[in-house]
């Protein structure tokens, strides 16, 4: 194993030294598209629900232990509503258009696809408020929807689809 | 009644802001005033909605009164109500496409009088769905709804097989566009929530009731069946309402007149 390392010695610090430059640019950056702002601040002294730091590491948890406090006993507070952040965080851009999971300016989706993250959650659950929804039901009342949601679903799931 | 309440608000997320809402503040008021105007004794309950951070409990058991002598065999009003609140959209594939509530059109055969019934989950009290569920994902809510849990719901379709009404539909494709409230998806069993987020929200009517009321029909009547005193509980004590399939002893929320 010695031996290997020595031998390979100049190659490993080259890895090294080139993931170090890729972790200091990807660092440096955040996911680089035009997100429309959330609504409203969640109160005067904090942005979001919790800090923005708590909640960047530990937002699935709050959805995940509200879910089924919703579901089996019907509670219903707002707080870590997964709707609430949808209607919170999903806005319109200058054009009127709400984005959807599968669009990198989508809120959610800007940084799960920043940290390769797949989630399932949007197969189910509404990707943009209910008005966003009803509007683009009327608009779009001539489209094969069981085409568009094939590709959708192929592309969220990362399936190849030949 | 102060302790209770205190109570019921430590069960609410602690940190959450206090709703400062009038509304809200009327209907706490006027839960106190009934209780307090007979200490021990249950006067009357409210139809006020919960407080959003307390759980359901079995003071409710919702449920649903259909008057059939007043159900128009053409209309299908609740049907369309129903799909378009919860947004089961129309897949233009009738056999597999989601069905919460349907119209049936039954004939006596000897008479060759027809009876027009909407049909849904009945919200047993006692489910076939739930007992035959192998994850715990069908169930029944402390109110008595009857519900699908999606997120352990593996899609076996063993409830479908078990329920005597056939009011279950299984999602066999992708979804999109799901409302915020409905959500929904492949490979999940789905059926007729009785309108829980309303319910949750303190509407205290359904989609598909509420259609038949403004329609004019008023065959569809959701209330509460444990309180003597609603709507619901007058109508069945006056004139009675049957059991679909009776003789399975499921003790079925949903009831029929004109039967």
């Amino acid at each position: 194993m010695k031996g290997l390392l020595e031998k390979y010695h100049k190659l490993l610090s080259l890895l090294l030294a080139l993931s170090c430059t890729a972790a200091l640019a990807a660092s440096a950056g955040s996911p680089e598209v035009d997100i429309p702002p959330p609504k409203q601040n969640y109160s005067e002294e904090t942005l979001c629900v919790e800090p923005v730091e708590i909640m960047r590491k530990q937002h699935f948890e709050f959805v995940l232990s509200h879910r089924d406090k919703t579901v089996i006993e019907g509670i219903r507070t707002k707080k870590h509503s997964l709707n609430e952040c949808i209607d919170c965080h999903i806005t319109a851009n200058a054009q009127g258009e709400y984005s959807r999971y599968s669009d990198d300016t989508h809120f959610c989706a800007s940084c799960h696809q920043f940290v390769a993250v797949n989630i399932d959650c949007f197969q189910c659950h509404a990707d943009r408020p209910e008005e966003a929804i009803r509007k683009a039901k009327n608009s779009n009342k001539t489209v094969d929807h069981s085409e568009q949601t094939l590709k959708d679903y192929l592309e969220l799931s990362n399936i190849d689809s030949h | 009644m102060r302790y209770k309440l205190k109570l019921d608000l430590d069960l609410d997320d602690t940190t959450e802001e206090v709703n400062t809402d009038r509304r809200e503040f009327l209907r706490g008021a006027a839960a106190i005033g009934g209780l307090t105007i007979a200490p021990g004794v249950m006067l009357y309950q409210t139809a006020a909605a919960k407080p959003a951070g307390q759980a359901v409990s079995n003071q409710q058991r919702w449920g649903m009164l259909i008057n059939t002598n007043v159900c128009q065999e053409d209309c299908d009003a609740c049907v369309t109500a129903c799909n378009e609140e919860h947004g089961l959209w129309d897949l233009g594939r009738p056999k597999t496409d989601a069905q919460w509530i349907r119209k049936l059109n039954v004939k006596d055969i000897t008479t060759g009088h027809v009876t027009s019934l909407p049909m849904m989950c009945q919200h047993c009290e006692h489910p076939p769905c739930v007992d035959v569920c192998p994850t715990g994902a069908s169930f029944k809510r402390e109110d008595g709804i009857v519900l699908v849990n999606a997120h352990t719901c593996i899609g076996c379709r063993y409830c479908m097989l078990a329920c005597p009404y056939k009011a279950r539909s299984f999602i066999h494709e992708p979804l999109e566009d799901q409302l915020p409230h409905a959500p929904r998806g492949k490979g999940c069993v789905e059926s007729c929530t009785l309108c829980v987020h309303k319910v949750d929200r303190g509407d205290n009517n359904t989609a598909c009731a509420e259609a038949c009321a403004k329609d004019g029909h008023q065959a569809l009547l959701f209330g509460n069946l444990h309180d003597p005193n609603s709507e619901i509980s007058k109508q069945l004590e006056k004139h009675g309402g049957v059991q679909i399939r009776a003789d399975l002893n499921l003790n079925t929320g949903v009831r029929y007149q004109g039967l």
